[in-house]
């Protein structure tokens, strides 16, 4: 079963006066432990089709079945439900809290949690992200305190407190420097790899895209190509990094 | 719904980081507040400090007299004496007696025996006997022809109308029953009673009448027949005008062991003794017995300076209990008391006649055997002739209405008015507070656009954003009021300094205060709440 399965997805929205077709009757199957990069211009539609990924929208017409459930029509709060537990958003801008410790930042998706999580276990299992991500030294330090791939981890962190099956990342390498880039892109691999997460990258740069098993292009709202891809080794390009124990 | 803790964690997370934020919320509300606080503490002082002058006035001064003036029009007279003997036929017409210038009138009574005697053309119709001296020491009278009913009652040996200036039966060692001329109406229980209703002070009991003092001095023996009142310890406390130039007044345990202690009004102290010496220890004979003078009493006043015959300083007092025990006496002449607010006195006044009457078992359509008078009454006949006095305060129903209970009831209003006019100031800056605190969740909205993006695309409902708003708002207004609450107390004890006021701090009023601080931060924080809720989180992510 495809963990997410796109069915003649169609996403219509109104700018002022015109109308922008996002999304023209796109089909899409991923399959568990695929990592599939998604390249595209701007304006090609790649972003709404994350944010449909991600349960934040909802298309115009079509369908969108997440590990084989159709997720477009449920309500509001149960799409939060599964934006909390079964997937992860790693954003290029990091989206970490200021003034906030690393530790208490990688915590936020375990205070939404139903049922609630207590204190001392959401501090464990955030420790224990961070620690999964090399962090755990830092764990108290705020993210001005910390360097842009720090922060990228401790995002990634946050990822995956909850231990979700899908990690959405939205140009993850953008605001980081090639080397930084390289680091995290090995992260999210070992992530594939030795956990058998999913991974949908979307970006506009082909190197990045380059790192992913299967190569998606999108133009217009429409996918022009789709094809598997022999992956950059970034865990040998890099140098000693990921702990990530699996 | 997110149990407390954990909201609360997120919310003190959420302030510390924003603390600009957090300080001018704070601040807004806690102005607000303290200006309540402030304010209404400022106005019970204010009223507390008026009726503080009002009391030194005397205006909350109520007396119950044994006997009873009645009013209406013609002549006027006073009860004293026994029990009346014959029963009440019923009145002559309406159901309470009949009514004649405004005032009750009594209903006939029966003939118990023929009369005997007139006075200026009235009969009489009935007499009421004292049975412990064995004769007549009342009479009833009715005009004829029109006139109205003249109710009397005369002791043997003293005309009501003429002024008492000579020794009466009392003197007269042994003779305990006679001449003190008061109705045995009122009783120290009934004076215990009155001491039970809430809003009563202080009760003094009071038996008073003209006495001669002794003092032997060197072989050389002075005398001064002056008015001796044998009183409770509470006295000084109802006459707040009182100064002790020497000792003290007798104390409750004086009054309890009937002891034969005595304080000297300056009059009679110098009369007695001399301005200059101390009377103090000094022995004094009252009846032939032997009392310890324990104080020597003046004025505090200008306006009321001791004066001969004066009756407050040409007199001397001892416990009630001992001239009860020493002259065998069940009876007062006066119960003495103050209100605790003089806005109260009137409807108090009222109270302690309906308890007297259900204490005296006095039926329905017949008169009081007491009168209770506040200070005001009692201030127009001060210091005429007992006759004239009688007759304005029997014929002046409304004189309390334009006296110190009116001054009284218009000084409250004034002083409602601005307890009013503060308060509405306080709550419009406590409104204004919390619309700040609105302005500043808005602005943080804003600012956390970004923020409320990531928590709802990390798995938060709306109604976690909402709480989590409305949370903030509600303990900053709470932070904001408690402070202001403190700083409330600080500035009215400092006002209190600078305006020798005693500004009343109420702990209901302080609760209630923050309460209302923490509705308005539900109430302030509602709609920034709704607005973060709203926004899309697509967007929120994206924001600058």
């Amino acid at each position: 079963m495809s963990i997410i399965s796109l069915r003649n997805l169609t996403k219509t929205y109104q700018m002022g006066d015109s109308t922008v077709h996002a999304l023209r009757s796109v089909s899409l199957d991923v399959e568990r432990g695929e990592f599939v990069t998604i390249i595209g211009p701007s304006g090609s539609g790649k972003s709404t089709m994350m944010h449909i990924l991600g349960c934040l929208d909802r298309p115009t017409s079509g369908q969108f079945l997440f590990n084989g459930r159709d997720v477009s029509s449920l309500p509001r709060d149960e799409l939060a439900g599964i934006r909390n537990k079964q997937i992860g958003f790693v954003f290029q801008g990091f989206n970490l809290l200021p003034r906030t410790t690393a530790l208490e930042n990688v915590e936020v998706p375990l205070l939404y949690n139903r049922p609630v999580v207590p204190a001392a276990e959401r501090h464990k299992r955030a420790l224990a992200a961070l620690t999964a991500m090399g962090l755990g030294d830092r764990a108290h330090h705020h993210p001005s305190q910390l360097s842009g791939g720090q922060q990228q981890r401790v995002a990634i962190g946050r990822a995956l407190v909850n231990e979700p099956n899908l990690i959405l990342a939205d140009e993850p390498t953008g605001n980081l420097d090639t080397k930084t880039s390289v680091e995290v892109m090995a992260l999210l691999q070992e992530l594939r790899e030795k956990r058998t997460i999913t991974v949908v990258l979307i970006t506009h740069d082909m190197d990045v895209a380059r790192y992913g098993t299967r190569i998606v292009s999108i133009r217009d709202g429409q996918i022009v190509s789709d094809r598997p891809n022999i992956p950059t080794r970034a865990v040998e390009a890099a140098a000693p990094l990921s702990v990530v124990n699996g | 719904m997110m149990p407390i803790r954990h909201c609360l964690t997120l919310t003190l997370g959420a302030l510390k980081r924003n603390r600009l934020q957090t300080v001018l919320a704070i601040i807004g509300m806690g102005v607000g507040v303290g200006a309540l606080v402030t304010s209404v503490a400022l106005g019970r002082g204010a009223q507390h400090a008026i009726n503080e002058q009002l009391r030194a006035a005397g205006a909350n001064v109520i007396v119950v007299t044994a006997g009873n003036y009645l009013q209406g029009g013609g002549n006027v007279g006073t009860h004293e004496g026994g029990e009346i003997i014959g029963t009440p036929t019923g009145p002559k017409s309406g159901d309470e007696g009949t009514s004649h210038n405004g005032a009750l009138l009594p209903p006939q009574l029966q003939l118990d025996r023929p009369p005997t005697e007139s006075y200026d053309g009235a009969l009489p119709i009935a007499y009421s006997r004292d049975d412990r001296l064995g004769h007549p020491t009342g009479a009833v009278w009715y005009g004829g022809t029109g006139a109205p009913w003249v109710f009397m009652s005369v002791h043997e040996e003293d005309d009501p109308f003429a002024v008492h200036d000579h020794p009466t039966a009392a003197q007269r060692l042994g003779d305990s029953m006679a001449g003190l001329g008061a109705a045995a109406t009122l009783t120290r229980k009934d004076a215990d009673a009155i001491r039970a209703m809430p809003g009563v002070q202080y009760v003094a009991s009071s038996v008073q009448e003209d006495q001669r003092l002794k003092v032997l001095e060197g072989g050389e023996e002075k005398t001064w027949f002056t008015y001796m009142r044998g009183t409770d310890d509470t006295l000084p406390m109802i006459r707040t005008g009182w100064v002790f130039p020497r000792g003290a007044f007798f104390t409750e345990e004086d009054v309890k062991a009937a002891r034969q202690v005595m304080v000297l009004g300056r009059v009679a102290a110098d009369h007695l003794f001399g301005h200059d010496a101390n009377p103090i220890g000094r022995t004094v004979l009252l009846w032939n017995q032997k009392f310890t003078v324990v104080g020597v009493l003046g004025s505090r006043s200008w306006a009321a300076q001791p004066t001969p015959g004066d009756h407050e300083f040409d007199a001397f007092y001892v416990p009630v209990t001992t001239v009860q025990k020493l002259l065998d006496l069940g009876k007062l002449n006066t119960i003495t008391l103050t209100t605790y607010s003089v806005g109260d006195t009137t409807q108090i006044a009222r109270r302690i006649v309906d308890l007297l009457r259900q204490r005296h078992k006095i039926n329905e359509r017949m008169p009081d055997d007491f009168m209770v008078r506040t200070e005001a009454q009692l201030a127009i006949g001060h210091g005429l002739p007992p006759s004239v006095a009688r007759v304005l305060g029997g014929n002046m129903a409304g004189v309390d209405q334009i006296t110190i209970g009116r001054i009284a009831d218009s000084l409250k209003r004034a002083n409602n008015t601005m307890l009013s006019l503060l308060a509405g100031v306080a709550t419009v800056s406590l409104l204004v507070g919390g619309i700040g605190i609105m302005n500043i969740l808005l602005l943080s909205v804003t600012e956390r656009t970004r923020e409320i993006g990531l928590r709802v695309a990390v798995g938060a409902q709306r109604s976690d954003v909402i709480m989590q708003f409305v949370a903030e708002a509600v303990l900053l207004s709470l932070v904001g009021g408690l402070l202001g609450t403190v700083v409330g107390a600080l500035a009215s004890g400092s006002l209190e300094r600078l305006f020798k006021y005693s500004i009343d701090i109420s702990i209901a009023s302080s609760l209630a205060a923050i309460a209302v601080a923490a509705v308005l931060g539900v109430i302030f924080g509602v709609y920034p709440a709704r607005r973060a809720a709203g926004l899309d989180p697509i967007e929120a992510l994206h924001h600058e």
